[in-house]
């Protein structure tokens, strides 16, 4: 009796748990990681269009003569502008730029550093902004603000590193715009091989109310403590170059575009790590809006490059697309390390489609749903790699 | 004769190996294991010190460990009064919670181990008829669980969390009802029981056969079976418990 009593005490060892430990570590792991990257890309060489009838034919800087200089040179509190165009007109105070533009095609080639200085251009003509080694910071508004409609080809000069920065209050001018340290009207076309940072307390980083495009070889990066890092309402186009955007603020998207995103190269990575936004209209109503490293209203489609979105925070999403996503190449990482007080904090949420033909797709949320697509969900045949787990969807070709 | 009754006592035990086996592939199984030292201090009181371990998960799992002193008086020679404490170091079976759909899991507690303090008061009420003692106990049970802090799987936020089990103290009822048969010249007694623990509802019931050994009236050993069969809310499995103690007299 001693033996049997023995022989149950010692061989009751065995725990009677269910056995979690591969749904749990399903749902531990951790993430590819998704970091700010700075560093040069090799890329193919921007060979410009030529075809006129091409709707991209005047997104491209070389497609235009700029026989008309003018210079516009930041010394702290001032500014001096050389040169002289017809039918351009130029008023300064301090070192606050006016630029009124009823000429045509005119290049500007801004250098120097202010800490009280802008550039706001008036007239619908497109122009060249050549930033060369430009240092300006606006603590009432904008660094540089287009009040025209045309297009605004921001060329960052060869080997230069330039700065853009607003201020915390913007001065309200009436019926005028200014929505971010480089605000445009217009479209904003970036081009050069030189580096672009903007740093925003105040408003967006970069923001155009037309449509945005980015050429191979520039270097940007944009920090915004407030609203959103990049945003065009009219569409994003990525052709290449290197993109690097962190913003912090509730609610903020790192890289927003109202119209349809199309990325053909580059790299561009964008981290949001603010918290859900909660307000209270007049009513008492109250509302919340979700961070989101990549926001789309309209079509995003991927044929090349690299892209990594990452949100942190409460409900911050990797990318909230609010129709059809079509991946064809590249590299596309979507992550969500946030909680889900007030919003889920999901890899992926696309309220339409999402078609993968191609490439490398994956997306990861902490605490919620890797991918969360409304609509329906393609995978083209061919893939080498495709995993879907709790935290986890990887796609590869 | 004594050959009858050592075939008594073989059907007896027949009858505790027949009945694990029929029934363990619905229920739980375990072992319940007790060792205890009983001094009586004079005709009218006896103090004693019992350390127990229970196994469950058809033996395989370690469920409970207790030990605590014990005081009982003798107010009649038919009715004993007792009081005792038990420390219980029971190994908390796992909670398992499920969504609205009734399939996807919400939480995970994974079994934990914990204390737990126990007072028992009771009055035992005795009766010999013949050869049978026909004995009635009642027992109010107080245990008191302190407060802990666990570790608690959250499957919608896929993270592990802070849990405070609560500390609470539940009284419980427990009336005993037990006919032991003293066999002329047999060293075997063997005896039949069975107890309801309530609450507001019936939480279990402890059916209970057993032989009684004792070796110069200093050893004392015991071998049972008891099934117990839970309540409807408890979330407690049925399980069939085989039962060795050992007591010695001082």
């Amino acid at each position: 009796m001693l033996a049997v009593a023995l022989c149950g005490v010692m061989t009751a060892c065995v725990n009677d748990d269910t056995d979690f430990s591969d749904i749990i570590a399903e749902y531990q792991v951790e993430p590819e990681s998704i970091e700010l990257d700075f560093t040069a890309l090799s890329e193919a060489p921007d060979v410009p269009v030529t075809d006129e009838n091409d709707s991209a034919y005047n997104d491209y800087v070389e497609n235009t003569s700029w026989n008309k200089v003018m210079y516009i040179d930041f010394n702290g509190s001032s500014a001096t502008v050389t040169g002289s165009v017809g039918g351009v007109a130029v008023s300064t105070s301090g070192a606050h730029v006016v630029v009124t533009n009823l000429s045509g095609p005119v290049k500007f080639v801004v250098s120097g550093a202010t800490n009280d200085g802008s550039i706001k251009f008036y007239g619908d003509k497109r122009f060249q902004l050549l930033l060369n080694g430009a240092d300006i910071t606006n603590p009432h508004g904008a660094a540089i603000n287009n009040q025209g409609s045309k297009s605004m080809y921001v060329v960052l000069a060869d080997g230069t590193a330039n700065t853009l920065r607003d201020g915390s209050n913007y001065t309200v001018v009436d019926e005028e715009d200014q929505k971010a340290a480089l605000f445009s009207e217009g479209q904003i076309i970036f081009s050069g091989k030189g580096q672009l940072n903007v740093y925003a307390i105040g408003r967006g980083g970069i923001r155009s109310d037309d449509y945005v495009r980015i050429r191979p070889g520039v270097n940007i990066y944009v920090n915004s403590t407030a609203l959103d890092g990049l945003r065009a309402n009219d569409g994003i186009i990525v052709d290449g170059g290197v993109v690097n955007v962190e913003t912090t603020g509730n609610g903020a998207k790192g890289v927003r575009s109202g119209g349809v995103m199309k990325v053909n190269g580059g790299r561009m990575i964008a981290i949001a790590d603010g918290d859900t936004r909660i307000e209270t209209d007049e009513a008492g109503l109250v509302d919340t809006t979700a961070c989101a490293a990549l926001y789309c209203d309209t079509l995003v489609t991927v044929n090349a490059g690299i892209l990594k979105f990452k949100a942190t925070g409460d409900g911050g999403k990797g990318l909230n697309a609010k129709h059809n996503v079509v991946i064809n190449g590249g590299k596309f990482m979507s992550v969500a390390m946030g909680t889900n007080k007030l919003k889920k904090a999901k890899g992926m949420k696309i309220d339409g489609n999402l078609a993968i033909n191609g490439g490398y797709t994956y997306s990861y949320s902490r605490q919620s749903d890797p991918l969360d697509v409304a609509g329906n969900t393609s995978v083209a045949p061919g893939y080498t790699t495709y995993k879907l787990s709790v935290k986890v969807l990887t796609i590869s070709y | 004769m004594a050959r009858s009754k050592r075939n008594q006592i073989a059907a007896l035990l027949l009858l505790i190996t027949i009945l694990i086996p029929t029934s363990l592939h619905a229920d739980d199984a375990g072992l319940v294991v007790s060792a205890e030292a009983s001094y009586k201090i004079s005709k009218k009181w006896n103090a004693g010190f019992e350390t127990e371990f229970r196994s469950r998960n058809n033996f395989r799992t370690a469920d409970r460990v207790s030990l605590g002193p014990s005081l009982s008086y003798k107010v009649l020679p038919w009715l004993k009064a007792s009081v005792s404490y038990n420390l219980l170091i029971d190994n908390n079976r796992e909670k398992i919670t499920y969504q609205d759909d009734e399939v996807s899991y919400n939480n995970w507690r994974p079994s934990y181990w914990g204390l737990r303090h126990r007072f028992n008061v009771s009055l035992t009420a005795s009766y010999k008829i013949q050869r049978v003692e026909v004995s009635l106990r009642e027992r109010w049970q107080y245990t008191y669980r302190p407060s802990k802090m666990i570790d608690n799987f959250d499957f919608d936020e896929g993270i592990w969390e802070d849990h405070e089990v609560r500390g609470k103290g539940k009284n419980v009822l427990r009336s005993r009802l037990q006919l032991e048969w003293d066999i002329p010249k047999c060293k075997f007694d063997p005896y039949a029981s069975v107890e309801f623990h309530t609450t507001r509802d019936l939480e279990k019931t402890r059916f209970i056969v057993g032989v009684n050994h004792s070796i110069k009236k200093k050893h004392n050993f015991n071998l049972y079976y008891r099934y117990q069969l839970s309540g409807s809310s408890s979330d407690e499995p049925n399980i069939h418990l085989l039962g060795l103690g050992y007591t010695f007299k001082f």
